[in-house]
């Protein structure tokens, strides 16, 4: 588009099926918004702004989607409904969900926040029995 | 020489032991875990997330006061202060969470009502906590640590005022 000429249409195409993966993970029910990952590293690239939330690998890597989901459903049986509606999408393409956080009822969670928090996942190991093995 | 050959033998087994992992099929009540997603894709479950599910789950016993209290109250305190402490991670009181891909370990800290059965609670509280994130997240909860930090007793609250001091009964 700028002085170096247009886009190759591999890239255009991508962005096009990513606008149209975040199209269908935002209107997913059950979804209630984007998510960047730990690292916010699940993201578009495009003229105009970021795309948070869908990233789709090149070649044999997989999509990559991250959202916020609600409550009202078991996660993996969101995630499973999620995955078939991107993956067709996509060509058949693997698809790498992470669910990034829950969208709760400040209401709900409450006094949760209060007096501000214990460790979060940075430094959940803190006063942890060593010996436990999380697999 | 007895450490090597664990050592030994959990590097070099790396490959065999994702078709051991697969077969511990715990509780009935957990559903399929998500390790059959490979060929599709995988699932990340942030810690966040449990964390939530956790403490909401916790809250719903009556005689659960509140969540929080001794050491992780005050971290708290101080992690609000940091900039950036609280970025990307939910700060929740009295809950810390491992998460691995198929696993979650949880340790709470309660604040309970006086007159309840701590043991009771305890145990009610767990059975909750469990049976939340097993069904929503789809992990196995390995254990659930509760520590009861302090308990709540309304009439101080009410009355506000410390009693009278002890006036000393020796002179």
């Amino acid at each position: 588009m700028s002085a170096s000429g247009p886009l190759p249409d591999a890239v255009q195409e991508r962005e096009a099926l990513a606008e149209r993966v975040s199209a269908t993970v935002l209107a997913f029910p059950g979804v209630a918004g984007p998510h960047g990952g730990r690292y916010n590293d699940i993201a578009t690239f495009r003229p105009g702004g970021r795309l948070i939330g869908v990233r789709i690998g090149e070649g044999d890597e997989p999509v990559e989607v991250g959202v916020v989901l609600g409550l009202d459903r078991p996660i993996p049986d969101v995630v499973a409904d999620l995955r078939d509606a991107v993956s067709r999408l996509c060509g058949g393409a693997a698809v790498d969900i992470t669910v990034g956080d829950l969208a709760v009822d400040p209401a709900v969670e409450g006094a949760a926040t209060d007096g501000g928090g214990a460790a979060a996942e940075g430094a959940a190991a803190v006063g942890v029995d060593p010996g436990r093995m999380v697999r | 020489m007895t450490e090597s050959i664990p050592r030994a033998g959990g590097a070099s087994t790396r490959t065999t032991t994702t078709s051991t992992t697969i077969t511990p099929t715990t509780t009935v009540s957990s559903p399929a875990r998500l390790a059959d997603e490979t060929a599709q894709g995988k699932t990340t479950i942030a810690a966040s997330v449990v964390q939530k599910i956790a403490g909401i789950a916790a809250r719903e016993i009556s005689g659960v006061h509140s969540l929080g209290g001794g050491v992780s109250r005050a971290f708290g305190a101080l992690r609000e202060r940091i900039p950036g402490g609280g970025a990307g991670t939910t700060n929740i009181a009295g809950v810390q969470v491992e998460v691995g891909e198929k696993q979650a370990a949880i340790d709470l800290d309660i604040v309970v009502e006086y007159g309840a059965s701590i043991v009771e609670l305890a145990r009610a509280v767990r059975r909750n906590v469990i049976t939340a994130v097993e069904r929503m997240t789809g992990l196995e909860v390995i254990e659930v640590n509760i520590a009861v930090n302090d308990i709540h007793l309304p009439e101080i609250e009410a009355a506000e005022a410390i009693p009278a001091p002890v006036t000393p009964r020796v002179e």
